[in-house]
């Protein structure tokens, strides 16, 4: 949370984040770019220029899979919710490794050439009618193009600027890039692979970044969140004592929002599931400090009237609610953001 | 959605609970090791690029003999040197992805002088000439009738590669991953090479023309790269066998 614009809210959790990343990327590539040419027993060695592509390239694709891996996980088990939460920077990394190995496709099969480099990775294959031979270098080019405006508006400013569900299905073409990458490997250097390492691998990566999101969507149809029913005007969420001092149950409203009921110190509240931030689901976090505490990024309201504490501006809406026979009943229509509304004691 | 009830909370900016701790700190080292291994085993198991290279090892070499233009210019050696053989059939380009074609354009069947670096790849080898005079330049003395032989209509399957990269200037310098940059040699008018899965009179390697003897068409640079099988005339220049592919009658071998 933040009351103005700075490049990057350091705090330890992200600097330890960052760390491992880096360490993890260059492990990757000192171990790639180092190591292995002493362990290969070519006659004579694949160029510096290809075989560093190539380090960075793959690097490139298992940090995008790795990237694409931890939303589904974090859903089927929050324990992986920390790696949410700094992924952004992940996502940043990614697109500067995918530029590098980008950098060296250009400035070596690309280049020494009469015909400008740009031009050339245009124009020197245009075989987009027939899949053997196809330009897969326009398909990385084209996830490249993802990647670095993903990069470019992964600020919260762009999240402010563009409002979260419009960020958030701009930030979604991550999975056009993922498709693209995939492509763009299969349709390139698997085609002339003779040694079984690099296809199982990207195989059985790209199969278990598809599983975990097929996974993930059926545990979420099969646990999801219940819908509301429907009592006169009002809609019902729950029982009030099957709600955790602390903790909130969510239920969909006929409008296609969620609500989130949270109980503190022993009364009701109830406000929208989604997070100003990033459209967290609020309901799966805890109240912290009597604040609703998201569980992405720690965002934090006060449950009565969905404001963020000062010097915080973030608001999110509220709704009226009513305890009858023991059922907690919403009002579907929300209030405005910020909208105070009286806790409900549970009788 | 995942039954967080018992479960350690994790807030970014605070210190993370206990109970989360070590799982995160087993995330942490297995990730490392994870992307560690991955670059061990994807480095550790790339292909061998074949044996071709520039032989800055030979030093340059100079040699004489009679310039053909096949379009694609060649030398047929009349005076060898250390690592070219008398008798030898020469290709030859520039530097980069660049022809000698304008440079050689009036001296087709003259006596010349040409000097230069080796690539080679077994049985495959050219020459990049060095640039002005000291790379190319009539010779002295009256330029031997060169005879070449016709081997009648082929068909054979294989990859149309561009004979630079292939000779070694780049390893890997073949496949489809390397299509774009074997396109780009041959609009830079690198002579084609074929490379048969079965040799053709003894050779491999097949300088590639278009069906009239004209450089190699556009309309065949969707079969680069690819596993092919094609027809035309083989026409034998020296130990060069220069093959006039005939673009109609490709057919992609899967």
């Amino acid at each position: 949370m933040s009351v103005k614009y700075i490049p990057v809210q350091w705090n330890p959790n992200k600097w330890i984040y960052d760390g491992i990343m880096l360490a993890g990327v260059a492990a990757f590539l000192w171990v790639f770019i180092h190591v292995t040419p002493e362990i290969l027993s070519h006659e004579r060695p694949i160029n510096s220029q290809v075989h560093n592509a190539r380090a960075f390239g793959a690097c490139a694709f298992l940090m995008l899979s790795i990237i694409l891996a931890i939303g589904p996980l974090a859903k089927l088990d929050t324990r992986f919710m920390p790696l949410l939460y700094n992924r952004r920077h992940f996502g940043v990394m990614t697109a500067f490794v995918a530029t590098a190995h980008a950098g060296y496709i250009l400035n070596w099969y690309f280049a020494f050439s009469f015909v400008p480099k740009w031009d050339a990775l245009i124009l020197s294959n245009t075989n987009y009618g027939q899949l053997l031979g196809f330009p897969f270098e326009a398909l990385g080019a084209f996830a490249l193009v993802i990647l670095l405006i993903l990069a470019a508006t992964s600020h919260d400013f762009w999240l402010k600027f563009l409002t979260a569900p419009v960020w958030k299905r701009l930030h979604y073409l991550i999975y056009l890039a993922y498709v693209s990458v995939v492509a763009h490997i299969s349709l390139g250097i698997l085609q002339d692979q003779q040694s079984l390492f690099l296809p199982v691998f990207f195989i059985v990566t790209a199969f278990l970044v598809a599983l975990l999101h097929v996974w993930a969507y059926l545990a979420e149809r099969k646990t999801g969140d219940p819908l509301a029913s429907a009592e006169g005007d009002w809609m019902r969420v729950c029982q009030a004592d099957e709600i955790d001092e602390g903790r909130a149950r969510i239920a969909l409203l006929p409008d296609g929002k969620r609500v989130a009921v949270f109980k503190h110190e022993g009364k009701l509240s109830a406000i929208s599931n989604a997070c100003a931030h990033q459209n967290g689901p609020l309901g799966e976090g805890r109240i912290i400090d009597c604040l609703v505490t998201c569980p992405w990024h720690g965002f934090q309201y006060r449950v009565t009237d969905g404001q963020s504490p000062a010097p915080f501006t973030e608001k999110i809406p509220t709704y009226n609610l009513r305890v009858q026979d023991g059922a907690v009943l919403v009002d579907p229509k929300a209030n405005p953001p910020g909208t105070h509304v009286d806790p409900v004691e549970v009788a | 959605m995942a039954d967080n009830k018992d479960k350690p909370f994790f807030v970014g900016y605070l210190t993370a609970p206990d109970g989360l701790r070590s799982f995160l700190i087993g995330i942490g080292i297995g990730l490392i090791l994870l992307m560690a291994g991955v670059g061990l085993g994807i480095g550790a198991t790339q292909d061998d690029p074949g044996n071709g290279a520039f032989r800055g090892d030979y030093g340059r070499q100079t040699v004489t003999g009679v310039m053909e233009l096949t379009p694609y210019p060649v030398v047929r050696v009349t005076q060898g040197s250390e690592h070219v053989p008398e008798g030898h059939t020469l290709m030859l380009s520039a530097g980069g992805k660049q022809s000698l074609m304008s440079r050689v354009r009036d001296l087709d069947g003259q006596l010349v002088t040409v000097s230069g670096t080796i690539l080679d790849r077994g049985e495959l080898d050219m020459m990049q000439v060095r640039g002005g005079q000291n790379g190319i330049s009539r010779a002295e003395g009256d330029a031997p009738e060169m005879d070449s032989e016709d081997l009648g209509r082929w068909r054979i399957a294989g990859e149309i590669c561009d004979g630079k990269c292939l000779a070694g200037a780049m390893r890997p310098g073949t496949g489809i991953a390397h299509k774009a940059c074997a396109n780009l040699c041959l609009i830079g008018d690198i002579p084609p090479v074929f490379v048969s899965t079965q040799p053709v009179e003894g050779s491999e390697f097949l300088l590639v023309v278009g069906p009239d003897g004209t450089i190699f068409p556009k309309s065949a640079y969707d079969l680069v790269a690819a596993y092919i099988s094609v027809e035309g005339k083989v026409v034998r220049h020296g130990d060069l066998l220069v093959f006039h592919l005939e673009p109609d009658t490709a057919e992609l071998v899967q």
